[in-house]
């Protein structure tokens, strides 16, 4: 099914983002459908963690809207949002430091609620299984952030949010700081999730090479633009694209 | 609320930790006793800050603010318009929650070195408030004395000062075995994380303002009817603030009982001091002290023992 049928998961209209005086998006406007994957490349300082941060709410956007499930939630705080099934992973993962991978996940599973906070116990199996289902053994459910390599750090930030059940999930330089292996693994557990799942992921990457088989659909950003848009092979042969990337 | 054999095991520690206390004044003299008394009503206090400030990291300047407001309202309230202290009590509680909510307000919008410095001023303005707004309410810069008292004698006091510790201790340490207290640690290891796994930090944040100030607030209102008398300085002064987040921190922050141990530590040794030094160079010794363990041992005198208590088990297999 494509988005004109069943309508976009997500959608931005005319999104614009003023830091001052540097306009660092200036009127993006995207669809994404449901059960699709997006890739969202471009250069340093094209604006698509900027963009992240306005589908999160972590940044309220200078005008435009943002659309998801058929709902307008310009206005709805970043907790909400992720009730209603937008979840993200950061640039450089945002583990909780001194909490057990078993404990961020728990932070990920615990209810929005005070009263359930304090009366239902932590549920350390479920931990454990979703601990698992990203790939940790489970002695390692038990060590710190700091005892792990860059790859499971990643890998906490995906238990960290299929805790939540998203349904659309941001994936920001998802595959930076990564070996080869690991990048394979990682790839590896998005198309497991999503063939599970049935998540719908906006992926920023640096490396295309990782993120070519992932992707249905690439949008190409520079200065705050869309300057192209399209399937992988589409985009990387725009000649615009190639200007962007290596400078006239 | 689910009870794991962990949680029971340090509830028996807890459980001996007060019958250990109950017996104490049948071999202790009333000096002592009174000694043990501010350290109780200190506990009470550590264990305020450290729920807030210990977990969530928003580390508040402003803790006298809220005991000034409990110990105003109830000795306004009784001293001058001779309420009874069995309804001035809880509304001076009351009134310090309502207090936290107001102190909350800048936790909204800023952290870290600016929201202390922010508390702080709520300290400053109750003190300048208190001295010269209203001051035949009030008393002025003389403030109040001659509050009545809820109990007589030492060992009643005792009694009084160390059940309302025990309590708030066991409660507060059970508030943070749960999720809760997960959250609220996962708030000062990062806000931005907690907001995007789905939690409304603000109301974390104000849940535990609340429970700080109601807990601030059983402390100082029952404070002042011990001491018999309520004044700006002493009250709003920054060395009554500095003890409070000494107890905490040299105890152990982030623990409930490790601001006890603290409170206890600081009392007795300041007390003991006394005699050898009768003036101000005992805090000079007491700074001391506290600065050589935070550099040996950041983690506090509670952490020190739990350490030697693994040891002898290590020892005893």
């Amino acid at each position: 099914m494509t988005a004109a049928e069943t309508g976009p998961l997500l959608e931005v209209r005319d999104l614009h983002m003023t830091f001052g005086g540097i306009r660092a998006v200036q009127g993006i406007s995207f669809r994404v459908a449901e059960g699709e994957t997006l890739g969202l490349i471009g250069p340093n300082g094209a604006g698509k963690t900027t963009v992240f941060n306005m589908i999160m709410a972590e940044l309220k956007p200078t005008s435009g809207e943002i659309w998801f499930g058929g709902e307008n939630v310009t206005r709805v705080p970043t907790h909400e949002r992720v009730k209603r099934g937008i979840a993200r992973t950061y640039q450089v993962p945002q583990p909780f430091a001194e909490m057990s991978v078993g404990s961020n996940i728990r932070v990920g599973m615990a209810p929005d609620n005070i009263w359930k906070l304090i009366g239902e116990g932590a549920d350390p199996a479920a931990e454990a299984e979703i601990g698992r289902s990203v790939g940790f053994s489970d002695e390692q459910i038990d060590t710190l952030p700091s005892e792990l390599a860059m790859g499971d750090l990643r890998r906490l930030e995906m238990a960290r949010n299929v805790a939540v059940s998203p349904k659309l999930l941001l994936l920001d330089e998802v595959f930076a700081g990564l070996t080869l292996r690991e990048i394979a693994q990682i790839s590896e557990l998005l198309v497991e999730k999503k063939r599970k799942d049935g998540l719908t992921y906006i992926i920023v990457s640096h490396d295309l090479r990782a993120l070519a088989p992932l992707v249905d659909r690439v949008i190409v950003m520079s200065f705050g633009e869309i300057i192209s848009e399209g399937t992988f092979d589409e985009v990387v042969r725009d000649d615009a694209v190639r200007d962007a990337y290596l400078g006239q | 609320m689910a009870v794991d054999r962990e949680t029971l095991r340090y509830l028996g520690w807890w459980g001996a930790f007060g019958v250990l206390m109950c017996l104490l004044p049948l071999v202790v003299g009333t000096g002592t006793l009174r000694i043990l008394i501010f350290a109780h009503f200190l506990a009470m206090f550590a264990m305020s800050w450290d729920f807030l400030s210990g977990r969530t990291g928003y580390i508040s300047f402003g803790h006298p603010f809220l005991i000034g407001i409990a110990g105003y309202t109830t000795a306004i309230l009784s001293f001058r318009f001779g309420v009874p202290i069995y309804f001035s009590i809880p509304a001076a509680i009351v009134a310090t929650i309502v207090g936290g909510t107001l102190f909350f307000l800048p936790a909204l919008r800023i952290r870290g070195t600016y929201f202390a410095l922010v508390t702080l001023a709520f300290m400053e303005i109750l003190y300048q408030l208190t001295k010269v707004v209203a001051p035949k309410i009030t008393g002025g810069t003389r403030g109040m004395s001659g509050l009545e008292s809820i109990v007589s004698g030492a060992v009643n006091n005792y009694y009084l000062s160390f059940g309302l510790m025990f309590v708030i201790g066991v409660v507060l340490w059970l508030l943070i075995r749960t999720r809760l207290g997960v959250a609220l640690s996962a708030i000062r290891m990062n806000e931005e994380a907690v907001r995007s796994t789905g939690h409304s930090t603000t109301k974390l944040k104000l849940f535990a303002f609340m429970v700080s100030a109601a807990v601030s607030g059983v402390g100082g209102a029952f404070y002042v009817h011990y001491i018999g008398s309520i004044a700006p300085r002493g009250m709003f002064e920054i060395n009554f603030l500095f003890t409070i987040l000494v107890a905490a921190l040299l105890g152990g922050a982030e623990t409930i009982i490790g601001p006890i141990m603290g409170a206890y530590f600081l009392t007795i040794l300041l007390e003991y001091l006394r005699p050898v030094m009768p003036g101000m160079e005992r805090y000079l010794l007491y700074g001391g002290i506290a600065l050589v363990l935070y550099v040996v041992r950041p983690e506090g005198i509670y952490s020190l023992i739990a350490d030697a208590g693994r040891k002898v088990q290590e020892w005893r297999r």
